[in-house]
């Protein structure tokens, strides 16, 4: 056996170090996860209602989507997170509001405060935006002659929104839909600019302790990519699951 | 004394400069069947989607049982409901089975309970032969089958008159059968009918009175003996003749 040298030796001593970090990674990875499920789901809700607006509504209600979506899809994510996050410091209000708890190795930390919520606000208002263009999309793709239809047998439009173009329109925007459920993990790291804990800064933190960037980018490379793998993957089954037979 | 189901007065339809309906008029009586024929582009879809106000006319009116459609006041959707539409193209609901294609108009529209619009539905597709298909989604069913249902929608409504607008006119012809079968049983109940199509052999068999357009007007009207033994129009000569060549002889066997 071939002795170790003194250079491997310090190189494992170092690697040994990470593991010091991971409760650090860990609670990173919560709050990626945190912020991504929040925005996720907040954007999904303003999607619907955005594209709803858009496609169906009136020429005012049609006209604010439409520059809602345009103002959030044109500009950078970057800019939105961090005006929005300054906001309360520059209306002078009071930012000392926050939760702490405990994380799963015993020790408090911030779970939620200002900066946080409104990081994760700014996300799925931004989240929304594109949300909202791939609903409109499936929308438009609905025959006009269930429209007609619904019309014929006395449908109100409200009723033939809720119970034929919404239930299709839904289901066949899933496939488009799940990129941007696949890319908006991506799009959280910017939290990490505004001082947010996440992964991103997690690992930053890590890699700069421990001389290991390597390694720890790795890892987080890593953890993106099986993340992004099962989002895929628990998509596509409910996808399967609800399309529509025959089609 | 009969009664007048639809009234269509002077109806005036123009998309931008071109006129596609010049002032039509007639009206259908309870239990009657009128057939509409007339060349592709002589504007019958158009009079169709007017007379239950999908398209809304420039000028005219349309009354159904005494009732305008034009009225301010009225209620739009819930008279609608009234009238059935059968459409060339099916139009189901594709994301819903075929008993709910049928039963959703009667829960939603006309309030019924659910397990109430589900009976209803489920006799409406008896009468188009259709019961055993309740369980499968539009695109699992032939063309045949798919107007059926659609037909059963429209039945569901109970409404006063259904409009079908070529109804077999989309399907395979070893398909069409089927569908004028269903037609022809629920005309003899006494359905109130307005149908455009050229299945010569429908109109000879339940037809109360036959309608010729083209361009835009009305350019005969008669019972199918009248248009079948002694047309007077050039044009409704010209175009029953075409038909002949296109389809056979209107004789063409329907199990009556
Ligand atoms: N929504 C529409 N916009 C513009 N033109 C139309 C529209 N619908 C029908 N037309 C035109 O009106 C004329 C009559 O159409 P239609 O009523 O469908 O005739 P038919 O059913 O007798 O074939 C055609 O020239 C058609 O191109
Ligand atoms: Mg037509």
């Amino acid at each position: 056996m071939r002795p170790t040298s003194p250079n491997q030796l310090i190189g494992m001593l170092q690697i040994n170090r990470i593991v010091e970090y991971l409760p650090d990674l860990w609670n990173g990875l919560s709050m990626t996860m945190g912020l991504y499920l929040f925005a996720l789901f907040l954007g999904l809700g303003l999607g619907i209602v955005l594209a709803i607006g858009r496609h169906y509504g009136g020429p005012i209600v049609s006209r604010i989507s439409t520059a809602y979506i345009e103002f959030m899809r044109g500009t950078p994510l970057l800019a939105q997170i961090l005006a929005i996050t300054t906001l309360p410091l520059a209306l002078n209000l009071d930012t000392s509001w926050r939760i702490i708890l405990q994380d799963i190795f015993g020790t408090p930390r911030i779970t939620v405060d200002i900066t946080i919520l409104l990081c994760a606000i700014t996300l799925g208002l931004n989240s929304g935006a594109y949300q909202a263009e791939y609903f409109r999309g499936s929308m438009a793709s609905i025959s006009g002659g269930q429209t007609l239809a619904a019309k014929s047998i006395g449908m109100t439009k409200r009723q033939e929104i809720r119970h034929i173009a919404l239930p299709q329109s839904l289901r066949r925007a899933i496939p488009a839909w799940s990129n941007e459920a696949v890319y908006l993990p991506k799009y959280t790291t910017v939290a990490y600019f505004v001082g947010v804990p996440d992964l991103f800064s997690a690992a930053k933190l890590a890699a700069g302790r421990t001389f290991q960037s390597l390694t720890v980018y790795s890892l987080v490379a890593v953890i993106f990519l099986v993340l992004i793998t099962a989002i895929s993957w628990i998509l596509s089954r409910i996808y399967n699951r609800v399309k529509i037979p025959g089609i | 004394m009969m009664t007048k189901v639809i009234e269509v007065k002077d109806v005036w339809k123009a998309y931008d400069t071109l006129e596609v309906l010049k002032g039509i008029s007639f009206d259908v009586f309870e239990g009657e069947v009128k057939v509409v024929f007339g060349p592709s582009g002589s504007g019958k879809s158009t009079l169709l989607r007017v007379i239950n106000m999908l398209t809304p006319p420039d000028k005219g009116e349309v009354l159904l049982r005494g009732q305008s459609l034009m009225d301010p006041q009225a209620d739009l959707t819930k008279l609608r409901a009234h009238i059935g539409f059968v459409f060339q193209n099916f139009n189901l609901f594709a994301h819903l089975k075929a008993i709910d294609n049928v039963s959703i108009g009667p829960h939603l529209v006309l309030g019924k309970t659910k397990e109430e619009a589900h009976d209803i539905a489920f006799k409406a597709l008896e009468k188009v032969r259709m019961n055993d298909w309740g369980h499968h989604y539009p695109a699992q069913l032939s063309g045949g089958q798919q107007q059926r249902i659609g037909i059963a929608r429209s039945l569901a409504m109970n409404p006063d008159v259904i409009l079908f607008d070529e109804p077999t006119s989309a399907l395979d012809p070893e398909l069409i059968g089927e569908v004028l079968q269903v037609m022809l049983d629920i005309a003899k109940e006494g359905t109130t009918m307005i149908v455009v199509t050229h299945e010569l052999g429908f109109a000879r068999a339940v037809a109360d009175e036959m309608i010729f357009m083209d361009h835009g007007v009305i350019v005969e009207t008669g019972t199918p003996q009248h248009f079948f033994q002694n047309p007077k129009s050039e044009r409704a000569i010209d175009f029953l003749h075409k038909l002949e060549v296109l389809y056979g002889q209107a004789e063409t066997d329907i199990e009556s």
